[in-house]
């Protein structure tokens, strides 16, 4: 991996506060509770692993913390900045400028090259790095003028990465990054994230039903029926490439 | 008991309710355009066969000087012949007490033993035919009557042969000679101010000093003879009594114009709905391809829980058959509604004893098959690419889509485009005929809209060029004989006239080459100011001292242009025949003529200076007092004037366009509405991941839709121009097909028309976006990301 210089971790420090965060969400005549009242703080520069079972909420938080949703009560705060409540805008310019994503399905626009799907956010955001950079960064500096059509799941989902980072993120939200791809292909793309998170000091959090991941996070939160249920710290984080699963 | 899969349908069909309206609208359009032309076909076809059944329709007609009844006999001894019926026929002045200007009557004698008419039966519609010794009844025409307040019982009075008759009306009547109601070579109606009148013979002829004789014969062939031989033996028997040549039915003015009425229908049954059912087919093929692909999984699901491939594939042709259905619908009871409209005007020009719309089933019936099938073959490969697909195969994700750079940036021009304008570029690229054919819909609803503006704008041209330009007199006076000028002056003399030209016209028969016509030359005096003769670029053209000008569309028909010699034997008088060069041709609209120095035709005809009409300027302030003497004048045969002949035009002919100017827009709205939405709908439903995406990473929502209507916006901008054009095209070929012999439009379309028509499909593209960008506000960006596609 061809690596570019790092820039220095862009902040120290608390990121996310969570208070008493709720998600009640409406299906007909039933209210499901997404979220039951979470408690969180994510600080920058930890690679932070969310676990849980299917409807444990962890996309849910995910969602919130990525400003595509708001919660239903309690408090949500991004560096002093109140999202809970926020306005449409409010939540776009922060989704522009703070927040990276990846995907279970690399959702890339097949009509776009590698490039210019990078090109896609380059030119919106404030302080980006180039799309050439940020390609070499997950390693496609060679395949940058292809279209999704013509690379592996793998390739896609490291352009997806290289899209979500190259703004220079703060946080990078991974929802299932490795959940439509075999093992081999699911390592590259970790070594991918885990070398932004080392490089550029992202805040990073990854969901996943596969416990093995944690073993490359800071820290681990298991979630269960909308709740942290636990919260392990790990002493020493395994490189992705020393995972197996 | 609705089976699951039905159930699944309606459910699918009510989430899309939309697109289904749009896609059945468009098909709707179509198909009311055929139902209606084909059933105005069947109704004026059947009519008109009815009438000229049950009444008689003669086979030739011919008009002549004066024959004696036994050279009527004697045409019914030709073989081929089955009856004969000789008539007088003239064209007198009537005089009616509330109105200011002479009307004109076309008296037609009945038969002469008092008996029923063999040929051209009058249709009694209220009152009885004249008692056969009474010289004053008579059965007046039913729209002149209706048009002025005249019933049995009353009274009206007629110039017959210079003296005022009181004609007593004692009935009500119509033929189907007289289908199409109008004097002799006018192309519009006035009912008003001409009539046909029916009265007993021997009071006409006597008047006109033909007892015993004729001046009009109409002939019915037996089964199966040819007109042509009957036409050449009755020209050799008549031509020594004046004769200008019989005609064959459907020469006789009538009967020509309801057979183009029905040429412009049938060529319209055709046309139209094709493109408006193509368009259709390509909807429905595109929204049922986007249905199968986001349905790809439940296909696999349905066909591993053991439907089989037919199973599967009838379930989505359904789809194709609902819509199918619900546009012939609309499209039945939309033509059906449209074709009685039409009916009801069409009884202002074509007056049959009754005219009811009449549903053409067989096209109802050939409009569903039409409709469906047009769908079914388009979305036939779709539904089998589908079904084809092993189960295990169809629920995996589909791989994305294969894109390629596009033209513009292959040769280099990669720079000059943003990342979403590539995107936009691209998506038409990879699949240009969805953009062909969204871009086709809007060209069509493009052109669509030019055209009644195209209508109007030609007709605005043709009254102004034709009643300003041209014919600048107020009043045309044909006198019922050639007369010296001492006529002329009789008429130049008439209060409030201010200037007076002399008109002097002969029938003749043109010859060139194997071309033949019949009409009059009018010889006019070179200095004429009133009716003047204009060329291509609307400058008079000044009569030559020798040689003919005459109609550009005459030359066209026979295929001469300026400098070639036609021959023209002259049907009156002497009848001289002379070879004449032509020196000029005039664009004019209505009918063919051909003209003279009035000199040069006294020349000809070896005659002093007579005259057979006059064109007059009046000063309005006497124009009552100069009516009020006109109608007693006794020679005035027939007055047109001109205030009257705009007044009538635009009562029916504008009605007309207005009416038909009010359905192209209908069709317009329609067709650009139907097409944009359905466009828009499908490229929101298409590309929701990757709009969503966008969203997700940050794009505003008015980013995100503009990045959606780009490439619709493209496709709209590139086919408006090509719209316009077709525009002009699409006018060029309708108002071409309304154009004969007899009637013609110049096509003249103004830049406001085009504007209307740019701004109209704007505005339903935009309203189009406004609703799909609503959809795209809706749309849930965490559930379409975490989706499969």
């Amino acid at each position: 991996m061809n690596a570019a210089t790092p820039p220095p971790p862009i902040s120290t420090g608390v990121v996310f506060e969570a208070r008493k965060v709720r998600k009640v969400y409406q299906t007909g005549e039933v209210d499901v509770v997404a979220l039951h009242g979470v408690d969180l703080s994510l600080n920058a520069g930890e690679l932070v692993c969310l676990l849980g079972a299917s409807g444990s909420g962890k996309s849910t938080l995910l969602n919130i913390l990525g400003g595509l949703d708001v919660p239903t009560s309690g408090e949500l705060i991004y560096k002093g900045w109140n999202l809970d409540g926020a306005e449409e805008n409010t939540l776009t310019l922060f989704r522009r400028n703070c927040v990276g994503f990846v995907f279970q399905f690399y959702n890339l626009i097949p009509s776009l090259t590698a490039r210019e799907n990078v090109a896609l956010i380059t030119s919106i955001s404030r302080n980006p790095m180039t799309p050439e950079e940020a390609l070499e960064l997950v390693g496609l500096g060679a395949r940058m003028d292809h279209f999704p059509s013509q690379l592996s799941g793998g390739e896609q989902q490291r352009v997806a990465i290289a899209r979500a980072i190259a703004k220079r993120p703060e946080v990078l939200l991974c929802d299932e990054p490795t959940g439509a791809l075999d093992v081999t292909t699911g390592i590259t793309v970790l070594e991918a994230v885990e070398r932004i998170n080392r490089e550029l000091g992202t805040l990073t959090v990854i969901i996943t039903h596969n416990a093995v991941m944690s073993e490359m996070a800071d820290r681990v939160l298991h979630l269960s029926d909308g709740k942290i249920v636990d919260s392990t710290r790990n002493e020493v984080r395994l490189p992705a490439s020393g995972l197996k699963w | 008991m609705i089976s699951p899969l039905d159930r699944k349908l309606l459910r699918d069909l009510a989430k899309m309710k939309g697109q289904v309206v749009a896609v059945s609208l468009v098909m709707a359009c179509g198909l009311a355009m055929m139902i209606m032309t084909r059933s105005l076909i069947l109704t004026l076809e059947s009519t008109r066969s009815t009438y000229y059944q049950q009444n008689a329709m003669a086979d030739i007609f011919a008009n002549l000087k004066r024959a004696p009844l036994s050279v009527a006999e004697r045409i019914s001894d030709l073989p081929g012949v089955a009856m004969v019926e000789p008539r007088v026929a003239v064209d007198v002045t009537l005089d009616l007490p509330g109105l200011t200007e002479p009307a004109t009557g076309h008296i037609v004698s009945l038969p002469e033993d008092g008996g029923p008419q063999k040929l051209n039966r009058v249709f009694l519609r209220s009152g009885r035919f004249p008692r056969s010794d009474d010289r004053r009844e008579v059965v007046l025409g039913e729209t002149f009557a209706n048009e002025n307040g005249l019933s049995p019982g009353d009274s009206l009075v007629a110039i017959i042969n210079g003296h005022r008759e009181t004609l007593s009306i004692c009935g009500i009547g119509l033929s189907p000679e007289f289908v199409f109601e109008a004097r002799a070579g006018e192309t519009l109606p006035d009912h008003k101010r001409f009539s046909v009148i029916w009265m007993n013979y021997r009071a006409l002829a006597v008047a006109y000093n033909l007892d015993g004789a004729f001046n009009d014969v109409c002939v019915d062939l037996s089964p199966g003879a040819k007109a042509e031989p009957v036409i050449e033996e009755m020209d050799r028997l008549l031509t020594p009594y004046g004769a200008g040549g019989a005609y064959m039915r459907k020469e006789q003015a009538s009967a020509q114009r309801l057979d183009d009425e029905l040429r412009v229908l049938h060529s319209l049954s055709v046309l139209y709905p094709l493109v408006f059912l193509s368009v259709a087919a390509f909807m429905v093929n595109a929204v049922l391809a986007r249905i199968v692909r986001l349905q790809r999984e439940q296909i696999a699901q349905m066909k591993a829980l053991g439907y089989s491939s037919w199973q599967v594939g009838f379930h989505y042709l359904k789809f194709v058959l609902v819509i199918g259905i619900l546009g012939t619908i609309i499209g039945g009871f939309g033509g059906r509604v449209l074709g009685e409209k039409f009916v009801d005007m069409y009884k202002t020009f074509f007056r049959f004893p009754n005219l009811l719309f009449q549903m053409d089933y067989s096209a109802l019936a050939i409009a569903l098959l039409i409709s469906m099938g047009a769908s079914a073959v388009g979305v036939l490969s779709v539904v089998w690419q589908a079904v084809k697909l092993p189960p295990a195969e169809a629920m995996r994700p589909e791989p994305p889509a294969d894109f390629k750079p596009s033209f513009f940036e292959k040769i280099g021009l990669t720079r000059f485009f943003s990342p979403t304008f590539r995107m936009a570029l691209r998506n038409i690229e990879r699949r240009p005929w969805q953009a062909v054919f969204t871009g086709g819909g809007l060209m069509l609803a493009t052109g669509l809209m030019v055209l009644p503006g195209a209508m109007s704008d030609s007709i605005d041209y043709l009254l102004t060029y034709q009643w300003n330009s041209v014919q600048r007199q107020d009043v045309s006076v044909f006198l019922t004989e050639p007369t010296s000028s001492q006529g002329f002056h009789s008429l130049e003399h008439l209060p409030g006239v201010t200037h007076a030209e002399q008109v002097r016209s002969v029938p003749a028969r043109l010859k060139y080459a194997q071309y033949e016509r019949k009409l009059s030359v009018t010889g006019i005096s070179r200095d004429c100011t009133l009716n003047r003769l204009l060329d291509e670029s609307g400058k008079p053209i000044l009569m030559p001292d020798e040689g003919l000008v005459m109609s550009k569309k005459l030359a066209e028909v026979i295929g001469a242009d300026i400098g070639d010699e036609v021959e023209i034997e002259v049907l009156e008088g002497r009848r001289p025949t002379l070879l004449v060069p032509i020196r000029g041709l005039v664009t004019d609209y209505a009918g063919v003529a051909a003209y003279m120095d009035l000199t040069a035709l006294h020349r000809l005809m070896k005659e002093g200076d007579t005259v057979n009409g006059a064109y007059l300027s009046v000063d309005q302030k006497h124009w009552d007092e100069f009516m009020r003497e006109l109608k007693d004048t006794p020679r005035a045969g027939f007055v047109m004037v001109k205030r009257d002949q705009l007044a009538a035009f635009r009562k029916t002919t504008g009605e007309m366009i207005g009416m038909i100017s009010g359905l192209y827009l209908m069709l317009a709205i329609i067709v650009a509405f139907g097409v944009v939405y359905n466009s828009a709908r499908i490229a929101l439903s298409e590309r929701s991941r990757e709009l969503a995406t966008l969203r997700v990473v940050g794009f505003r929502l008015s980013e995100v839709r503009g990045i959606l209507i780009s490439e619709l916006s493209m496709i709209v901008l590139s086919a408006i121009p090509v719209g316009l054009v077709f525009g002009r095209g699409l006018a060029l070929f309708i108002m071409s097909s309304f154009s004969t012999e007899t009637v013609r439009m110049p096509i003249v379309i103004k830049s406001s028309t085009y504007s209307l028509a740019v701004i109209v499909v704007l505005a339903a593209a935009v309203i189009s976006f406004t609703l799909v960008s609503r959809m795209l506000g809706k749309l849930d960006m965490v559930g379409v990301l975490k989706a499969r596609d």
